[in-house]
């Protein structure tokens, strides 16, 4: 029986991802074909004739009527087949593929750096409330949270890149970098995301932190004798990392596809950086499937964040989640 | 002992000069010609090294003078910012941006190599020479040349390279400047396939220069070549073979132990591509790149003036063309009459213009395709300057005494922006109001090209009032004079249509004596400005940066990088 609402559970969340996942083709469908210019035009510039234009727009398929031509490229889509690039005449296959790495990457050293850090802050903000400290954490993420990334980018690459010369100022590695080195081109754009992050998951963790600090069951716990730290550790943490942990989940697709920014500024072939100049392009079978890929990372962080949330919370897990 | 020059000269007149040769000397020996202009027109008629140096023997001047050979340090590996990335596939017969010319030029080779100057150097091919009337040219191939993959280099090859880019059929980038030049069928080989000779559609004096990287998508190909593979590197002639290359990304380049030019100072070349020009100059600021392929002073102020970085630039013609439409159904009333133009055109402080948005590196326009970069442009025609009591008198003499409003379209691209605000500044002096619509280059060359009411279709460089378009280096004026100034040119913007300037045009374009030349382009640029269809305002230099350490380059006007197989790193 609590099997089978697990499975239930799961498999309701599964069926929601995949109805999202065919808004997503539509509207990226939808939005890239709308997008004003003409394939033709763009690929073969300014400059080239009108017949010539015609005849690339014909060869590439974008002149058939919209339905056979999502039909035609969600069909293939399912089957692994991302199709042609119409800019550089490749597999998209094998231009989002190190895209997507290079993003990961990325994303993953960020990762190291911003939750750990985020979460200490936020808890010792929280545990020490209204304190001198506190105000010091709170102020100084929400400043670094309102400050737009491609300002904190450019004022790390001025301080740590030009003046200091102590980190490179792009973010890819040379060929053949082992991964210390990767990591170190990687610190840069790391630091830019979690001086953004930063404020955000702290604040979260803060508040919760002192929302289980004044909690009946904290009370409780102290008043059955328990140590003060044994009642944050065992009490206090673990609850307050329920909202955390769907904060950091729902950034985790930020991280890898939403990075066009930082990833602009430190010359960094990232998923984000690829789309964009698909779009720049007309590039339509890059941006559509790559749109697509960032839709499944968000779909997939979101599903494991309401598994995780479920292991945490059984009340969700055994009837809440309606 | 040296012979004397004269008897020197005598003697190759006499024996082997042809009448285009003697003529050029003859210019020259008068003053008609200056030794720069020379020496650029000699190397286009392929004129010889010893003809060259009698006839400056003669004039006086000494020999010119062999690059000093000098100790360069061999190896490393050259790190390069490319920016913008390649747009377009990897693919010489349709490279049409500087990210695929840039990448493809650095190891691929062209039969004549246009230098910083202007002049043409032998490159696959060792000399040349047109018949009598220009229509055909012969140029006998370098011997010995062998593609990376080990095959040799012959007439085949060439052939085989001129056909894919002169046959529309392929649909290469380079037919429009081919068009009305050489044909595919009309190449053969000659002289036990030691020479290749071009029979053109008619007499093209310029036609050495279509044969030089100028012609970026001429680059000479293996006859076996199949489209597709050039990004896997080793079906070109070059002192570096293309290693790997990712889209977006970057390439690589390892030397070329077989090049014909001996061995290449670096060892390599590794190419990144950038998307962004705060994040290329960071990028050499910090150390990271060695040499940037194309900057602007508008986009990258901290490379100028500073002490850790030289500016490599080479005179060229890129440029922008500011242009009234003046006879379609989109034109507007003050626009069709010519004085309220030149009134226009007589706003602008050209000298400031070129201080503030390229620090110096560019030379003034006169609102006529006939830049003074180019030997067959007459120097002789007066240059316009700024003169605001003139521009107000014409505008009152056309009725607008009060000015008028317009809508000035144009694209976010470089400077242009920057440049169609100084113009609004400059054109509100004399009361026209100059409203801006600034809108992405995708949007700007957007829409149809033919139909509608004009038949100019909808696009907005072609059917807006007031415009600015962008347009790149071209190392002979023809293609953008017949294309954009010739009665029906298909990148009119002006519309403009002048049977005595179409008449000018066509005989410069068939003369092939530099004062024939200059002659018609005088002419030509005269009717221009009194017509003033088009402004434009500078013409200005190809800039790369590049650090301190980075020796021997040397820019080409188009943006190709031909020149790195000579340069070293201190």
């Amino acid at each position: 029986m609590r099997e089978a609402r697990i499975y239930r559970f799961l498999l309701k969340r599964f069926v929601y991802a995949l109805i999202t996942l065919f808004i997503l083709s539509v509207l990226v469908f939808g939005a890239s074909t709308f997008l004003p210019g003409d394939v033709g035009r763009n690929v073969l510039g300014g400059f080239a004739s009108q017949q010539d234009v015609d005849i690339f727009n014909h060869a590439a398929g974008t002149d058939r009527p919209l339905v056979t031509q999502y039909v035609d490229w969600v069909t293939h889509f399912v089957q692994g087949d991302l199709g042609t690039s119409f800019q550089y005449k490749v597999a998209v296959s094998s231009l989002l593929g190190p895209s997507f790495t290079n993003s990961l990457k990325l994303a993953a050293v960020a990762f190291i750096i911003l939750v750990p850090l985020s979460i200490l802050g936020g808890a010792i903000a929280g545990l020490r409330r209204n304190s001198l400290t506190d105000r010091v954490i709170t102020v100084t993420g929400v400043s670094f949270t309102a400050i737009p990334e491609f300002v904190t980018a450019i004022a790390f690459i001025l301080l740590f890149g030009l003046w200091l010369g102590w980190l490179p100022v792009t973010a890819a590695a040379p060929e053949g970098a082992n991964i210390l080195t990767q990591v170190k081109y990687l610190l840069l754009p790391a630091f830019a995301l979690v001086a953004v992050e930063f404020g955000y998951i702290a604040r979260i963790t803060r508040s919760s932190i002192v929302e289980n600090v004044d909690a009946d069951y904290t009370r409780t716990a102290y008043l059955k004798g328990l140590k003060k730290k044994d009642v944050i550790g065992r009490h206090v943490l673990r609850n307050s990392l329920l909202p955390t942990i769907a904060v950091v989940a729902t950034q985790v697709g930020y991280l890898i596809g939403g990075l066009l920014v930082i990833e602009k500024i430190f010359n960094y072939n990232g998923i984000g950086l690829r789309i964009f100049t698909a779009a720049e392009n007309k590039d339509y079978p890059v941006l559509q499937s790559g749109v697509m890929l960032v839709g499944i990372v968000y779909l997939v962080a979101t599903l494991t964040a309401d598994i995780l949330y479920s292991v945490f919370n059984p009340r969700i897990r055994f009837g809440g989640d309606e | 002992m040296e012979r004397d020059p004269l008897k020197r000269l005598d003697e190759y007149r006499l024996t082997q000069g042809t009448e285009l040769e003697n003529t050029l000397i003859d210019e020259f020996l008068t003053g008609e010609a200056s030794r720069a202009d020379f020496l650029r027109h000699a190397s286009v008629i392929g004129l010889s090294a010893t003809a060259i140096g009698a006839a400056l023997g003669t004039a006086g001047y000494a020999s010119p003078a062999r690059a000093a050979t000098r100790a360069v340090k061999a190896g490393g590996r050259l790190r390069l910012g490319i920016i913008p990335a390649p747009a377009r596939p990897m693919e010489p017969h349709l490279f049409a941006d500087h990210g695929t010319l840039a990448t493809g030029s650095i190891c691929g080779e062209y039969l004549t190599a246009t230098n910083a100057d202007n002049t043409l150097s032998p490159s696959l091919a060792i000399s040349w020479k047109p018949n009598k009337d220009g229509t055909q040219w012969a140029f006998n191939l370098r011997q010995g040349v062998k593609f990376q993959d080990g095959s040799p280099l012959t007439a085949a090859d060439v052939i085989a390279t001129f056909k894919r880019n002169t046959d529309p059929a392929i649909g290469g980038s380079a037919l429009s400047a081919f068009k009305g030049v050489l044909k595919p069928g009309n190449i053969q080989a000659a002289n036990g396939g030691k020479t290749v000779v071009f029979y053109l559609d008619a007499p093209t004096a310029a036609f050495p220069y279509l044969c030089s990287n100028t012609t970026y998508q001429a680059l000479i190909l293996p006859s076996t070549y199949k489209i597709g593979e050039f990004a896997k590197g080793g079906t070109t002639t070059g002192g570096f073979k293309l290693t790997s290359y990712t889209p977006g990304v970057g390439a690589k380049f390892d030397r070329n132990p077989g090049w014909w030019g001996g061995k290449t100072p670096l060892d390599g070349v590794d190419a990144t591509y950038y998307t962004d020009s705060a994040a290329v100059t960071a990028a050499l600021l910090s150390g990271q790149i060695d040499l940037i392929s194309q900057v602007s002073f508008a986009d990258s102020r901290a490379l100028f003036g500073n002490s850790k970085v030289q500016i490599i630039s080479a005179k060229g013609t890129p440029h922008r063309e500011i242009s009234m439409l003046i006879s379609t159904a989109a034109a507007i009333k003050p626009f069709t009459d010519r004085r309220v133009r030149q009134a226009l055109a007589l706003t602008l402080d050209r000298p400031a213009i070129i201080k503030q948005l390229f620090s110096g590196l560019a030379v003034p326009g006169n609102d006529s395709p006939f830049a003074s970069v180019y030997p067959s442009s007459d120097p002789t025609v007066p240059q316009r300057k700024q003169d605001l009591v003139q521009a107000k008198a014409l505008l009152a003499k056309a009725g607008y005494a009060k000015g008028f409003q317009v809508t000035l379209t144009t694209e976010k691209y470089i400077e242009i922006p920057q440049l169609a605000q100084i113009l609004a500044a400059s054109a509100k002096k004399v009361g026209i109001d100059i409203k801006l619509n600034i809108i992405t280059s995708d949007a700007y060359y957007g829409g149809t090209y033919d139909g509608g009411a004009t038949g100019r279709g909808t696009t907005p460089w072609l059917n807006t009032p007031l415009n600015i378009t962008d347009y790149g280096h071209r190392a002979v004026p023809n293609v953008v004079a017949s294309s954009a100034f010739k009665s029906k040119g298909v990148w009119s913007s002006s519309n403009y249509a002048n049977p005595a300037f179409d008449k000018a045009y066509d005989a410069y374009s068939a003369a092939l004596t530099l004062k024939q030349q200059r002659k018609y382009t005088g002419i030509a640029s005269r009717i221009l400005l009194a017509d003033t269809p088009v402004i434009i305002p500078y013409f200005y230099n190809w800039t790369m940066a590049a650090s301190k350490k980075v020796t021997g380059y040397k820019a080409s006007a188009i943006g190709t990088m031909t020149g790195l197989s000579k340069t070293s790193l201190a």
